[in-house]
């Protein structure tokens, strides 16, 4: 194989590595893509469960004033 | 840990299964792109992989090398304008030592060398740069300038690299020359380090001294380049290819993003600066004579981009580098020197084509981005790939565009600040920054750059969702066009220079094949005609083209594209130019694939040229203005004491850190959007906010400064809770002002809108978007908006109804119809609310207010009773006639009563607006006159029955106080006056002779004077508070009727069915029972539910079912307990001497009422009160009430004085006035007041009779009959004597002829 055929090879090298790093790269980024959508989803169920929570919490709160007529609970 | 071995495909289809899970997210998107986690990856090189290629042309692999080095400068002269430009201050923060004996002035000086050093040794650093960069540029030019270089081609990615430096010298003798702050810490540090002799060597004495001259000269850095340049022949040649360079790309938009304008344009005003020279005689009018530059077309250039943004609010204006040249010749600049305003500066002229552009470009990417989401595609055909990438591009560059219209409109208004002149709202004493920013936009300008910025952002997040698939079709198109290029189309000119012999093109062209050309079988195929030189075959020579998802690297592209250029280029090294020995179709291709291949680079870091075109950091940044605020004289005294006229002479310095939020962009135009509530602009209300992301991120990126962030975070914190707070209150008002507008009555709406006055729904306005959002990004938090906005407006609910209670404390007993209508409004505000926000039960709030969650009666029930106790009952008269008590005005019996005036309060924490407020304060005045129906319906809705049960509880003791107190004083007095005996006296004396014999025998109480005044002002409260009683009940009853018959389709009561003849009621009602089975709570659930469901379902059945109204009566209640009140003797008298009952004595309070009744229908004179008047009819009903439950109603109405003068008055139809009193009118009033007594007594005997409905229960009546008595003509031989055991024959008798029945019930016997 000549020099010229070596350099042509190598160059061909080249590119199917930088390919090979190109896939591994772009899985990254889909795999930052869904951590992302993940964290925004999850946020977003989260507040919802957390407004539920709140809610429940301020109506025993209320409720638990009502019940004690005064005195506090302890 | 076990090391698991996952092959690649798997670990990449572990990847693909995650597009399939779901993920949904509420929330609609209108904020910028909120990333938590950002990927980036750069594979520049910046030429450190040169040595590779040793396939390319070794010429332009030795200038990879020199643009490496000179990249790293450009580098590092960025890091120093950087530095320069967030340069604070620190001298001013070190104290001064005061005079040349203080004694810690050494200790001052050490620290302030100490603290200073490492700041002047960047200032040393800067200097050493400039005079390398200085060296190294002109170096570059004199190698360049040589004149057999000269014809050689300069590559376009050299020249550009020279503009960039040439960019760089201006910015950075620009912001030297503005940075006072620099100068004055370094003589600062000078100073001290000469007094401490610090520096004792002669070279570092040298440096100090350089480097003060270096800071205090202007101009000193492109003085000593224009000094260098000088020095080299015909350097201007080169400058002029570079300046020419700069106009093309501006002119064919080779350029991308925003700062790359800048810097093209910043380039031929410093070029033109540095290629004018007087000394060299060089004059740029006269190289446009020659054509060698075009001053026209950078006339027109300089005109529409008239200030260039540097850093945050620093700009450099290009024309005045070439305005204030010696040789300025203005004939040449008509536009630059005309005073038309530039386009830059009018945002206005740009908004429509933004607005075109913006709606063409998103509908495009939508049909991608929607095809994306509901197909998958294997692979896209390379027709579509192209198209993606022209799409990627497309918007890439519309975004820059927008962006840097955005920032030159920026920098414009930075440069061309307004005043008070020019603008109205501008104080004349307004600051420098806040006449650059807060009053230097207009309405309509802050919206256009609202709208921009939303577009930018908007676009940003779509083509960011699009990445994944960009960025794949980019980089296999990128690979396809590169190697179908260099492998196909560079076949035939190959083919052609081997053919021809020209053997410097066909190096050139197997330098480019070999450098990226991927062959598909490893090696190029040996038996390719065409490297020969020779034709194909008739059948074509088959080349199959790889086809692979990657681009080239940053060095192979340069190379690939400076060896084409050069075979393009109009100068080579030779004398002839390559390009003549290339086909004019091939060459076309050639510069055809040059020109597309310049934006790949761009578009292969997709990512990053994204985020940099939508970047508007700069928009914060204010270091300039600062500094020059900072240390500003102004007229103010800082000393806390109270201030006098000589404070007005005080001059101290301005010590101001940061501008306050209301000049600073991001929150102008994020309160524009709060304060005019306009609706299109309420989604984009987050967009303005996310500039502080971007200030941030550049903070942390490019200055690397902590101070800044931590500035920009203090401005985020302070904004965003005004932010949160404004909104709150907007979004409160509105639903407000919708509920009120709903509540409104119909009728006077219409009525209003009849006599021309609107009232107007308040405009929609889209918060509902803004309400669904539950992470908001900003710097790094994720902020739930829902949940504060919640938490803000149940506090405003809150206060709303705190508010309409404390109004209703604040007035009488009338304002409870107007509380009740505000609980009506609140309530539907409250369900308005509901649909979007978090909001606690109303009922639970309402008890909030009302104070009613601890204690069992909240205020209104408090209130209520207070009023009934100080002003209802003692001042208001009943009419049965209108149902109504009015409040008697002209006699008060008791004290005015004092009320705390209600808070003033904003029209939405009432009705809405100030209109509604009018309105219902008008609909509410006319329940404000009296108390009736409206306000008894209102009370017992309010009070419910456990309200209504303490008020009535309370009235009772009030009614014990009285029966028990000052009427049984009154009553022991007035017994006493009354007359032993009082003697029906016969029809005989005719009526005339009856009234004088009672006038004569009540005298004494007719005279009694506190009976007409406080005696009847006692009954009035007794009877008022009956009345009351009666009243609340019977609007409580309508309420539960109303309640029964609402819930009586649930609970299987359905009306009687028509029945036609033939028809069977049974069959009918079943068909309808069967019809409405559905609708039964009670049976439905204890056939479908758990036996626990069932129970509750049971038990509120039973409590629906189970009325006061059915059967119970409160009133009776009312009757009985204060039938127990009554156990005083002196109101029953003696047992009567005949065992049947007292007849002519007055010793049952019946004879007393009787007397008093006497009092009253005693008809007053012209400028008297009636009772009336006075009292109302609560006095009868007092009397009435007691004299049933005493049991005496029988021998009242037998006995009564007033009746008997009315039916002896009937008989002889006599009129005469008797000592005063004018017979008729006595007797008309008596008439009056009886069928009133009789009314009030058959309401009484309905109500006492109720419970006892069963009659078997009832105690048998005792009747005792007695022989008919014997006319007196009969017993002619007992005269007229009657021995006393006959004396009940003898008043029976007269009885009888008075016509009444005489078996009278003697229930209290």
């Amino acid at each position: 194989m000549s020099t010229k055929q070596t350099l042509q090879k190598q160059t061909q090298q080249d590119w199917a590595n930088r390919e090979y790093i190109e896939v591994i790269t772009s899985s990254i980024k889909k795999i930052t893509d869904f951590l992302n959508s993940f964290d925004m989803s999850c946020r977003g169920r989260l507040a919802v469960l957390n407004e539920k929570i709140t809610r429940l919490e301020r109506k025993i709160e209320y409720l638990e004033a009502r019940v004690t007529k005064g005195d506090t609970l302890t | 840990m076990a090391t698991e071995k996952v092959t690649l495909a798997d670990a990449l289809s572990n990847v693909e299964v995650l597009d399939e899970l779901p993920l949904p997210d509420q929330q609609p998107c209108i904020e910028a792109q909120a990333c938590s986690v950002i990927y980036q990856a750069n594979f520049d090189t910046n030429f450190e992989d040169r040595t590779a290629f040793v396939t390319g042309v070794a010429k332009y692999i030795e200038e990879a090398t020199v643009h490496a080095s000179l990249n790293d400068m450009l580098q590092e002269g960025q890091e120093h304008a950087v530095m320069l430009y967030t340069w604070r201050c620190c001298s001013r923060a070190i104290p001064q030592p005061k005079s040349n004996e203080q004694p810690n002035r050494v200790e001052i000086y050490e620290k302030t060398v100490q603290v200073l050093a490492p700041e002047v040794n960047k200032l040393l650093n800067f200097m050493y740069f400039q005079r390398k960069a200085i060296e190294r540029f002109s170096a570059e030019v004199k190698r360049l300038s040589h004149t057999e270089k000269r014809k050689d081609f300069v590559s376009e990615a050299y020249l550009l690299t020279l503009g960039k430096f040439i960019n760089m010298f201006a910015v950075l003798d620009e912001l030297k020359n503005m940075k006072s702050s620099v100068k004055n810490d370094y003589s600062a540090y000078r100073r001290a380090a000469q007094f401490l002799k610090v520096m004792t060597d002669q070279q570092a004495l040298q440096e100090s001294q350089n480097l003060s001259m270096f800071l205090a000269t202007q101009n000193k850095i492109r003085d000593s380049l224009k000094e260098a340049l000088e020095k080299i022949p015909s350097y201007e040649e080169l400058l002029a290819d570079v300046i020419n360079l700069a106009v093309h790309m501006l002119e064919t938009r080779m350029y991308l993003l925003p700062e790359e304008k800048h810097m093209l344009v910043k380039v031929l005003g410093f070029g033109l600066f540095l290629m004018d020279s007087e000394i060299c005689q060089i004059n740029i009018s006269k190289l446009d004579h020659k054509k060698r530059i075009r001053l026209d077309k950078i006339d027109k250039i300089f005109k529409n981009l008239e200030v260039v943004p540097l850093f945050g609010d620093m700009q450099i204006a290009p024309f005045n580098y070439i305005k204030r040249s010696k040789t300025y010749d203005a004939s040449r600049w008509p536009l630059c020197g005309a005073t038309l305003p530039s386009p830059q500066a009018d945002l206005m002229v740009h908004l429509p084509q933004i607005r075109e552009d913006h709606v063409k470009f998103t509908s495009e990417l939508a049909r991608y981005s929607n095809e994306v989401t509901t197909t998958y595609k294997e692979t896209r055909s390379p027709e579509e790939m192209k198209e993606m990438m022209e799409l990627a591009l497309r918007g890439l560059q519309l975004l820059s565009e927008w962006t840097s219209i955005v920032t030159e409109l920026y920098s414009w208004k930075l440069l061309h600040p307004t005043d008070h002149h020019q603008n109205k709202d501008c104080p004349a004493e307004a600051e420098e920054y806040e006449r650059a920013t807060r009053y230097n936009y207009t309405e309509e300008e802050k919206f256009a750059l609202i709208e921009i910025i939303a577009m930018i952002k908007g676009l940003q997040v779509l083509m960011a969702r699009m990445e994944t698939v960009f960025a794949d079709a980019i980089r296999r198109h990128v690979y396809a066009e590169l190697q179908d290029f260099v492998q196909l189309s560079l076949r035939e000119p190959l083919r052609k220079a081997i053919k021809n012999k020209k053997d410097l093109i066909r190096s050139i062209i197997v330098s480019v094949r070999e450098t990226c050309a991927d062959w598909i079988r490893g090696t190029e195929p040996q038996d390719d005609p065409a490297t020969k030189g020779k034709k194909d075959p008739d059948n074509g020579f088959d080349i199959q083209v790889p086809r692979r998802n990657v681009g080239p690297s940053s060095t192979q592209l340069y190379m690939v594209r400076t060896m084409l250029e050069s075979l393009i280029a109009d100068k080579s090294g030779g004398k002839r130019t390559l390009r003549k020995d290339i086909d004019g179709s091939y060459l076309m291709a050639i510069d055809q694939f040059h020109k597309n291949s310049f934006f790949w680079n761009y578009l292969l870091n997709f990512n990053e040229t994204l985020q940099q075109s939508c970047d508007l950091s700069q928009l914060w940044y204010r270091e300039f203005y600062l500094e020059m605020t900072m240390g500003k004289r102004i007229q103010k005294c800082c000393v806390k004491h109270q201030h006098n006229e000589e404070c007005k002479d005080v001059v101290t310095l301005e010590k101001r850190i940061q501008f306050p939020i209301d000049m600073s962009m991001p929150w102008i135009l994020t309160d524009h959007i709060l304060r005019t509530k306009e609706p299109s602009m309420m989604e984009c209300v987050l967009f303005p906010l996310d500039l502080y992301n971007d200030s941030a991120h550049y903070a942390l990126t490019v200055f690397r400064k902590q101070f800044l962030y931590d500035e920009v975070e203090a401005e985020v914190n302070l904004c965003f809770d005004q932010f949160v707070y404004k909104l709150s209150e907007q979004i409160f008002a509105y639903y407000k002002h919708l509920a009120g507008s709903i509540m409104l009555d119909k009728r006077f709406r219409a009525e209003c809108a009849a006599l021309g006055t609107r009232f107007t729904y308040p405009p929609a306005n889209r918060y509902e978007t803004l309400m669904k959002q539950r992470h908001v990004q900003l710097l790094g938090r994720s902020i739930d908006l829902n949940r504060l906005i919640s938490q803000r407006v149940n506090a405003a609910l809150l206060k709303a109804l705190e508010l309409s209670v404390a109004r209703f404390e604040g007035g009488d007993i009338t304002g409870v119809v107007e509380l009740s209508g505000l609980l009506d409004v609140n309530r539907l505000t409250h369900k308005l609310l509901s649909s979007n926000l978090a909001m606690d039960d109303f009922d639970a709030m309402w008890r909030e207010a009302n104070h009613n969650v601890l204690a069992p009666y909240g205020r209104v029930t408090l209130h209520v009773f207070w009023e009934l106790n100080y002003d209802f009952l003692p001042t208001y008269c009943y009419n049965a006639a209108t149902g109504r008590f009015i409040k008697c005005r002209d006699l008060l019996f008791s004290q005015p009563v004092h009320r705390d005036k209600p808070p003033q309060t904003p029209y939405h924490y009432l009705w809405g607006s100030k209109a509604l407020n009018i309105a219902n304060g008008n609909i509410f005045n006319q329940y404000s006159g009296f108390v009736g129906a409206p306000h008894f319906k209102a009370i017992s809705n309010l009070l419910g029955y456990q309200g209504i049960a303490v008020v009535m509880e309370e009235i009772l003791k009030i009614i014990k106080s009285l029966v028990q107190g000052n009427i049984l004083q009154f009553t022991k007095t007035l017994m006493q006056a009354m007359p032993k005996q009082c003697k029906m006296p016969r029809y005989d004396y005719g009526s005339t002779g009856v009234l004088g014999y009672y006038q004569a025998q009540l005298n004494d109480i007719v005279q009694y004077p506190d009976a007409r005044t406080e005696l009847f002002h006692n009954f009035r409260e007794f009877g008022n508070a009956l009345i009351f009683c009666l009243l609340i009940e019977q609007a409580m009853s309508q309420e539960e009727v109303c309640d029964l018959l609402q819930a009586a389709p649930f609970q299987n009561i359905l009306p009687r069915p028509f029945v036609k003849e033939g028809e069977k009621l049974e069959a009918k009602q079943k068909k309808l029972e069967n019809k409405y089975a559905a609708l039964q709570i009670v049976a439905n659930i204890e056939k479908l539910g758990t036996a626990k469901q069932t129970l509750i379902a049971r038990e509120g059945d039973l409590l629906t079912r189970e009325r006061l109204c059915c059967g119970l009566s409160v009133f009776e209640m009312v009757l009985n307990r204060i039938r127990t009140f009554l156990d005083d003797p002196i109101w029953t008298g003696p047992v009567p001497v005949n065992g049947v009952l007292t007849v002519d004595e007055c010793t049952e309070f019946h004879r007393l009422w009787s007397a008093l009744q006497f009092v009253y229908c005693i008809p007053v004179g012209e400028n008297e009160f009636t009772v009336e008047q006075l009292f109302g009819e609560g006095l009868h009903w007092a009397g009435c009430t007691m004299i049933v439950l005493l049991g005496q109603q029988r021998r009242f109405e037998a006995l009564d004085f007033c009746y008997h003068i009315l039916r002896v008055q009937r008989v002889d139809n006599k009129d005469e006035t008797v000592k005063g009193i004018q017979l008729k009118r006595l007797v008309d009033r008596i008439r009056r007041f009886q069928v009133l007594n009789s009314q009030v007594f058959a309401t009484l005997n309905k109500y006492l009779k109720t419970s006892s409905g069963d009659v078997d229960s009832q105690p048998v009546e005792h009747v005792r009959c007695f022989q008919p008595p014997i006319h007196h003509s009969l017993a002619v031989n007992q005269g007229h004597y009657y021995r006393p055991d006959q004396l009940l024959r003898q008043s029976l008798n007269v009885a009888n002829t008075s016509g009444i029945i005489a078996n009278l019930t003697l229930e209290q016997h």
